[in-house]
């Protein structure tokens, strides 16, 4: 029996152990392989290992600015990420009351932000809202007799304007797996919360907020991780080739893309993407022990 | 038993994975080259109609550039080697330094040739991944181009590159709204530019990308400045870069925030007389129906008496190593039919490209045109961009840099001291 | 009761007001793609504070969907989109269900193993997925290209199916188990409808996933005819010197509203077996 049982949660996590292991594992310990090696633009087919020495130069290059760029992402994703959830869930909710007509029309509305490729969105930010002269964002700001703002030539300003559009785009996700959530509460509940009558606020802490946790847990985790290694919005919005905005905004990827990537030095970037991973491992570690019981 | 189906039909899925793989892969991957070759033939089928026996002998060349400007180049060296039964290809790579790294030695999935700017150049022949350009044209076929490209696509004393037309920076200004002549130095410039500029009213005499470092390498350059030198040394703290910087800073001032689309919509909408930009502005402008005027930056002298000197960009063609012993014959047609000079001359008319071949601008409707004589004098004082490998990582402290000291407003010494060590760094980390 | 009612009422009708506000400050910058994509000139930009196109035009939609292998490309995204969510979810139901059902050892570790794994940006490793892909043959292909966005969202439909299936009383199965179910029929007719909306959930979320991914599908697709609409789009317009804006934004419209149809009528399909023959709120 016991063998059996083994045997078959082998059998159902097998297919997806072997896409896993193909698409995600596998890449990892290559990665590994390649940060031991020489592999840059000058020995590209010929290169070889040498050991340590890419992690010994990218371990030096921790600088000021390295600790910099890991506090700004830890706020970045901190921020983003409780603005994200609150909004999403009041939302979710609102979408839920009961006879909202438009209801479907609202949700697919909402969903469009999450339509468009991400870089779509990011360029129409860029030049249709954030731009100094034209951008919708000054056009509002002189017709109500404002002064125009740059918005992103500063690092403040341009933490914001990045966060603005991070939520413009994260909450269509957050706020429809929230919706998925409520849907699968047990109505029973509210009604019989009612007979006792219970408030609005204290259904929600009690009824609501403890039933969507665990299916929200694993799907907060995530998209915690996404926002910790959002690149795009940054890099496009502040720092493209020819385009920097004198922003010098830098999370922990953009800071590795600036002072490894572009080197196009295949060993010291995969040394420094390594080191980058055994991060993450140490935050989630921390996130772990927070929500011991979600996972 | 349904158990035992249900654990079989688990066990195919992973199964089907991990072997499904490789013969579903060649299949299909069959099929996607079968469909590609589809694509290629009915695209060749209006010029191929009666020689539908002869089989065609495809190069196919990656590109990011223009598609129209290809359109222009296919079309030419295809009629010209439709009789060699070899036919060109273009398809657009966004990314193609990326994209070359990974296919450049890739003969089963790679191009057979790539045209680009030379910029690049030196990593890719530091990759291995080219073969010289000299292996299938001779000098004698190459002596109508203009040195300047030749020697953009030359490096370490080998021409991986065959240039084909090249770009340089050129003031355009709006006939309408420029009052008097536009003058020929840039001190007069800047006298002009504080009397017409009302940044409130968000009307500007002159705008630039500013914090470009392609649009601002004509002050660098003209005082002698260099971002990066021959031998791999970064500039970005040298007293004439700090002079350079220092006199754009107050150009900056007056032109807004120089993002690209900035620039461009404030040109169109008559709220600016005159931007330094490319050739590729041109279409843009005719839209636009402003009726402009050109003036090559080379006609501008600095303070220090030397004529404002931009980089010139030469778009080129090279070839992959493994396309000279897979193609060797028609890559070399194909080379050959693209250093002649109709193809000069069609760049020229139908997409205001200035062509390498020198030839070309003998042509009287080329040599009516002002801007394409524009760049043709610019050509003189222009200055390749460096086309070593190192420079690929100097655009970003370079920027860094002037976007600091223009956009932020940050002291120029320090942000250039800062950027010169990370731009020391930035070359270091390539080996 | 009645002025209950009417409390109700004027709730609701603030509820919507609310909502339209959302929706039209969500829908700015949408609106103003749409504006551009239905003008006649050629840039980004104008001075004018307005969301009235400039030249009202179709041209760029008709430009997109005649001179662009538009079908082709939109023919391509839904193959690859429908093949991943086929692959994806068979391989993360069973596998969130084993994980949600079975009690064995390591279990927890797995889990966490996987979430770690998944916090490791992928971009970083497109090089290594490279190396590999040439070495199987399968670059250039449309299920290696699949394969990859299985992969990619594996781990994510893994976690969110196991959240939901979490919620399913374990008592509706042990019923089912004594009358003589196998683990197939267990899953099929019982845990599926009762977990619609997260199968459904993740299914969308792969789906948008795979059609607004760009960087593999150009990386890995090698000919015009085989791009995505996100990747072809991607190639033809990500350059700022080359960039019509009108045409790009007309394209990006046009990629989009694939998925809001899909999303509008999915709708109905969300609410949950367990609350559907349940009370009806």
């Amino acid at each position: 029996m016991r063998n059996k049982k083994k045997a078959a949660v082998w059998l159902h996590s097998l297919p997806a152990m072997i896409l896993i292991g193909a698409i995600i594992v596998f890449p990892i310990l290559y990665t590994a392989y390649i940060s031991l090696t020489n592999m840059n633009m000058f020995h590209w087919d010929n290169y070889e290992l040498i050991g340590l020495d890419n992690y010994v130069r990218a371990l030096f290059k921790v600088d000021t600015g390295f600790l910099t760029a890991i506090l700004t992402t830890l706020l970045w994703t901190a921020l983003n990420m409780i603005i994200q959830v609150v909004i999403a869930f009041f939302i979710a909710l609102g979408l839920n009351a009961p006879g909202l007509k438009l209801k479907n029309l609202y949700k697919t509305l909402l969903m469009f932000p999450w339509a468009m490729p991400a870089y779509v969105s990011i360029l129409l930010w860029k030049v249709g809202i954030y731009n100094t002269e034209f951008g919708l964002a000054n056009k509002v700001l002189v017709a109500l007799g404002f002064e125009k703002i740059n918005y992103l030539s500063q690092n403040v300003p341009a933490f914001i304007s990045c966060m603005v559009l991070n939520l413009w785009m994260a909450l269509p996700f957050m706020i429809m797996m929230f919706d998925g959530a409520f849907q699968s509460i047990d109505k029973s509940y509210y009604e019989s919360a009612k007979m006792d009558g219970a408030g609005f606020w204290m259904q929600l802490f009690h009824i609501t907020v403890p039933s969507v946790k665990p299916i929200m847990a694993p799907a907060v985790i995530m998209t915690t991780f996404t926002t910790f290694k959002q690149f795009d919005i940054i890099y496009l919005l502040t720092q493209q080739k020819g385009a920097l905005t004198g922003a010098t905004l830098q999370t922990i990827l953009t800071y590795a893309h600036q002072n490894a990537f572009v080197s196009n030095n295949y060993g010291l970037s995969s040394a420094v993407s390594m080191i980058i991973f055994v991060l993450i491992v140490i935050i989630s570690l921390f996130l772990n022990r927070g929500l011991k019981e979600e996972v | 038993m349904k158990r035992k189906i249900y654990s079989t039909l688990c066990g195919v899925l992973a199964v089907g994975m991990l072997g499904g793989c490789g013969t579903a892969g060649t299949a299909a991957n069959g099929e996607s080259k079968e469909e590609a070759q589809s694509t290629v033939e009915t695209s060749a089928e209006e010029k191929q109609e009666d020689a539908s026996s002869e089989s065609v002998e495809t190069v196919t060349v990656w590109h990011d550039g223009d598609e129209s400007i290809m359109q222009v180049i296919a079309d030419e060296v295809n009629e010209e080697l439709e009789a060699e039964h070899v036919q060109v290809v273009f398809e657009k790579k966004t990314g193609l330094t990326d994209q070359l790294q990974l296919y450049g030695n890739d003969a089963e999935n790679g191009p057979d040739m790539y045209f680009y700017a030379h910029d690049s150049l030196g990593m890719f022949a530091e990759m291995g991944i080219l073969a010289p350009i000299t292996d299938f044209i001779s000098a004698e076929e190459e002596k109508d181009l203009l040195p300047m490209t030749v020697e953009a696509g030359t490096y370490q004393d080998t021409q991986y590159l065959l240039p084909v037309y090249y770009e340089t920076l050129l003031f355009i200004y709006n006939q309408d709204l420029w009052e008097g002549e536009v003058p020929s130095t840039t001190d007069d410039l800047y006298a002009y530019m504080e009397s017409h500029t009302d940044t409130d009213a968000g009307t500007y005499a002159v705008v630039n990308q500013h914090s470009t470092a392609y649009n601002v390498a004509p002050f660098i350059n003209g005082y002698g400045a260099y971002i990066i030198d021959k031998d791999g040394n970064p500039g970005l703290n040298t007293d004439q870069m700090i002079e350079a910087v220092t006199y754009n800073k107050q150009f900056a001032e007056l032109m807004g925030d120089g993002d690209y689309d900035t620039c461009n919509t404030l040109f169109h909408e008559q709220k600016a007389a005159a931007i330094i930009g490319g050739p590729w502005l041109i279409s843009g402008i005719k839209d636009a129906g402003i009726n402009y005027g050109i003036k090559s930056l080379s006609d501008f002298t600095l303070p220090n008496g030397e004529a404002m000197a931009p980089y010139s960009g030469v778009q080129g063609i090279g070839v992959m190593k493994y396309a000279k012993e897979n193609k060797q014959d028609a890559v070399a047609s194909v080379l050959k039919a693209m250093c002649k000079e109709n193809v000069g001359i069609s760049l020229a008319k139908e997409a205001s490209c200035a062509p390498a071949n020198a030839k070309a601008y003998e042509d009287a409707e080329v040599a009516a045109d002002d801007m394409i004589m524009a760049m043709r004098a610019t050509a003189e004082t222009a200055q390749p961009m460096p086309n070593i490998p190192q420079m690929s990582v100097m655009w970003g402290p370079a920027e860094s840099m002037l976007a600091s000291i223009n956009k932020s407003g940050q002291d120029i010494k320090t942000v250039a001291d800062n950027c010169q060590k990370a731009a020391k760094t930035a070359v270091a980390d390539m080996q | 009761m009645s002025k209950k009612k009417v409390k109700q009422k004027a709730g609701l009708a603030v509820l919507n007001l609310v909502f339209i506000l959302l929706c039209l400050i969500g829908l700015v910058p949408i609106l103003y793609a749409l504006s551009l994509s239905l003008s006649s000139g050629t840039a980004a930009l104008s001075s004018k504070l307005s969301f009235l196109p400039t030249g009202f035009t179709l041209a760029n939609y008709k430009n997109i969907l005649v001179e662009e292998p538009f079908l082709q490309w939109l023919w391509n995204s839904i193959v690859l989109a429908v093949g991943t969510v086929i692959v994806a979810m068979a391989c993360s139901v069973t596998s969130a269900y084993a994980f949600s059902r079975f009690r064995f050892k390591g279990r927890i570790q797995a889990l966490r193993g996987l979430l770690i794994l998944n916090a490791f940006p992928q971009i970083l490793t497109m090089f290594a997925i490279f190396r590999l892909f040439k070495l199987l043959h399968l670059l250039n292909n449309r299920w290696g290209l699949v394969l990859i966005y299985a992969g990619s969202m594996c781990i994510f439909s893994i976690q969110n199916l196991k959240g939901y299936f979490d919620t399913i009383p374990v008592e509706i199965e042990e019923a089912s188990k004594l009358d003589g179910a196998t683990e197939l029929q267990m899953l099929i007719k019982i845990i599926l409808p009762l977990a619609r909306p997260a199968i459904i959930v993740t299914s969308v979320m792969v789906l948008i996933f795979v059609w607004n991914e760009y960087l593999f599908a150009t990386t890995f697709m090698l000919n015009e005819n085989t791009y995505t609409l996100a990747g072809g789009l991607y190639q033809l317009q990500a350059n700022d010197y080359s960039r019509s804006w009108p045409l790009f934004t007309a394209a990006a419209i046009l990629v989009s509203v694939p998925i809001l149809v899909i999303f509008f009528v999915i709708q109905k399909h969300m609410v949950s077996g367990l609350t559907a023959g349940g009370v009806k709120g």
